[in-house]
């Protein structure tokens, strides 16, 4: 009677093969002293001699890394060795920042307790960590993701529309979506949404979109109904700059759009209209809002207004100059200044300055090219995945992080105007942190060489159905002329 | 310098140059999957990967390179040879002719597909496309 479920039990069993993942092992050693050394070495340098301080939430921290590590081997997994390792070295570098920081810049109540910043960023990444593990091991299909793109998409838009009735407003921007004790930033879980949609899309519609044209002048453009995504895409970014405030999700989500749409059909026409539709859409907003007036007149001269609106980019770049070429060190930049720290948000958006004021260029550089490493595996996964839809969505997954770095890293050394958005793995809160983890644990789950092979290409799409009926009425009709 | 200030500074450093081997580590992995992949693809003209293999051989996720001419099937002649209960012993033929590649039905039993769509006479195919024999599916790559 309790012979068939034990029986399947002991099949799953045999079927967990224990594999090892020496690679990752010595990887995640390698992180492990790194962080121990910076642990040190910040304790240390608050402390005015020789101490350890209280390691007890790295060594939690580092604990979680092997256990994830464990549970890669124990099941068996063949996926990417080098993600896991890397996320763990960006999540440790910013365990061990939120420690430096006062710890009252965030105050939480979490059930009895009080939590402040340190404990709530450990838990976030260890809350991370898991989301990460669980979707690694336990994706071993993506049908999920792939039938329902269009379920996902309406998804997405009732987020998204969600945010806008019901947002609330914080420094100006309306990011935060608060149901009873819980609070998030839905633009965080809506980047992922708008990845497996467009990898749906632009998979089904692949050929369509490359092969057919619409002459216009020299220009070569996608035929006009196939555009219409293109401009539903820039009118959701416009919208949400507008309604929501929100300039870096805007711009995250237009640059992942392009990339992807530019790499499902190779044609740098798309690229340069998307662009051009881009340079409309700032142009306009320029003129009608104000925010983005005052974001882009701080970017051309923050020391006009420096004790104003220019204030926080004005410290961040005496930050960057404190910090020199090797850095303060941890726990010896610029002591709060009367009560708050010197640059406004440094736990959050500012936190790379706040690295390189500490860790110096050398630092910065160091985790910059952690996330040069991050899209390296990221692409080479999508390079090497079955079919196209898991292509696109490895490529997306992987850009998402990589173009949120790069936006934020750049607005804060005052590259391009400054967005706010969060440095993934790295910055402090839990929306982003889990939205980062789920990427990279999606990611995992696609480098595996023994998922289930995507499904055969059948039936053609509604899309390629339409245009052979139209083609075959076209020749009924020709010959009925005849 | 006393000896409190030189002890920060050396935790200090050791902690970037830590960071900066544990790079060094990432890039070496990088650097030695980047060559493995390189040689195996060397000298071929393309390569087939095997989305799907119920019968395990050629495994599943296998990157077979290919030669100007190839020819695949149950036999053991063939040089791609497929342990699949639904393919002839001589299914279908992949050649690289001009610039192009070709994919030919030889008459099998349950047919060869591209994309889908069965395979009446040599039809071009271009990098990305499926091919299926039997129950075995295959995807055109260029070579890597």
């Amino acid at each position: 009677m309790t012979s068939a479920p034990l029986v399947g039990l002991r099949a799953a069993a045999l079927e967990i093969r224990p594999r090892r993942r020496d690679r990752e092992t010595l990887l995640l050693l390698a992180a492990a002293v790194a962080l121990l050394v910076g642990w040190i070495s910040l304790s240390t340098t608050e402390a005015g001699r020789l101490a350890v301080g209280d390691p007890a939430p790295l060594l939690a921290y580092l604990a979680a890394l092997g256990l994830c590590h464990l549970a890669f081997v124990v099941t068996g997994r063949r996926t990417d060795q080098v993600l896991l390792p890397v996320v763990g070295l960006l999540g440790g570098i910013s365990l061990l920042f939120m420690n430096r920081l006062p710890q009252d810049l965030v105050q939480q109540q979490v059930g009895p307790l009080e939590l402040t910043l340190g404990p709530l960023q450990l838990l976030w990444l260890l809350l991370s960590l898991a989301v990460l593990t669980v979707l690694a091991i336990v994706v071993r299909n993506d049908s999920w993701l792939r039938s329902y793109k269009y379920s996902w998409a309406v998804a997405g838009v009732l987020l998204l529309l969600l945010v806008f009735a019901l947002g609330e407003e914080v420094n100006g921007a309306r990011l935060s979506l608060r149901l009873g004790p819980l609070a998030g930033q839905p633009s965080e879980l809506l980047k992922i949404i708008l990845v497996v949609f467009l990898a749906g899309y632009l998979a089904e519609y692949r050929p369509l979109l490359a092969g057919m044209s619409l002459r216009l002048g020299v220009l070569r453009l996608p035929p006009l109904p196939y555009l219409l995504p293109m401009l539903a895409m820039w009118g959701v970014a416009l919208a949400v700059v507008v309604v929501q405030r929100d300039l870096g999700a805007a711009l995250l989500f237009f640059g992942v759009f392009l990339a992807l749409l530019y790499l499902a059909t190779q044609r740098a026409s798309f690229v340069a209209l998307g662009v051009a539709l881009a340079v409309v859409g700032a142009v306009l907003l320029y003129l009608l809002q104000a925010h983005v007036r005052t974001r882009f007149q701080i970017w051309v001269d923050p020391f006009a207004t420096a004790q104003g609106s220019g204030y926080q980019v004005v410290q961040a770049l005496y930050a960057f100059g404190r910090g020199g070429i090797l850095g303060t060190g941890l726990g010896a930049g610029l002591p709060a200044v009367s009560g708050g720290v010197p640059v406004p948000a440094v736990h959050t958006d500012f936190v790379f300055t706040g690295l390189a004021e500490e860790l110096g260029t050398t630092g910065a550089l160091a985790i910059l090219g952690l996330y040069l490493v991050l899209a390296e595996r990221g692409l080479r996964i999508a390079a090497g995945a079955a079919d196209d839809f898991r292509a696109l969505l490895a490529a997306g997954l992987t850009l998402v992080i990589v173009l949120q770095a790069a936006i934020i890293s750049a607005g804060n050394l005052k590259l391009i105007p400054l967005t706010g958005v969060t440095l993934p793995f790295v910055s402090y809160g839990g929306s982003s942190l889990l939205a980062s983890g789920i990427c990279v644990g999606l990611l995992l789950a696609l480098s595996d060489a023994g998922v289930e092979a995507p499904p055969p290409p059948g039936r053609p799409g509604p899309a390629e159905r339409f245009r052979r009926r139209l083609a075959g009425g076209r020749e009924r009709l020709g010959r009925a002329v005849a | 310098m006393d000896a409190f200030e030189l002890l920060v500074w050396v935790l200090r450093l050791s902690f970037l140059g830590l960071l900066y081997l544990f790079l060094a580590y990432v890039v070496r992995t990088l650097w030695r999957d980047l060559r493995t992949s390189a040689a195996v693809a060397d000298r071929a003209l393309g390569r087939l990967m095997v989305i799907a293999s119920p019968g395990g051989r050629p495994a599943t996720g296998a990157a077979l390179p290919l030669q100007a001419v190839n020819s695949l099937g149950r036999d053991i002649n063939n040089t791609i040879p497929l342990d699949d209960a639904f393919a002839s012993a001589f299914h279908a033929r992949l050649t690289f002719r001009g610039r192009t590649w070709y994919l030919e039905d030889l008459a099998s039993t349950n047919g060869t597909f591209l994309n889908g769509q069965p395979v009446a006479m040599p039809t071009p195919l271009g990098y990305g496309d499926e091919i299926q024999v039997g129950q075995v599916r295959f995807r055109l790559d260029r070579p890597a």
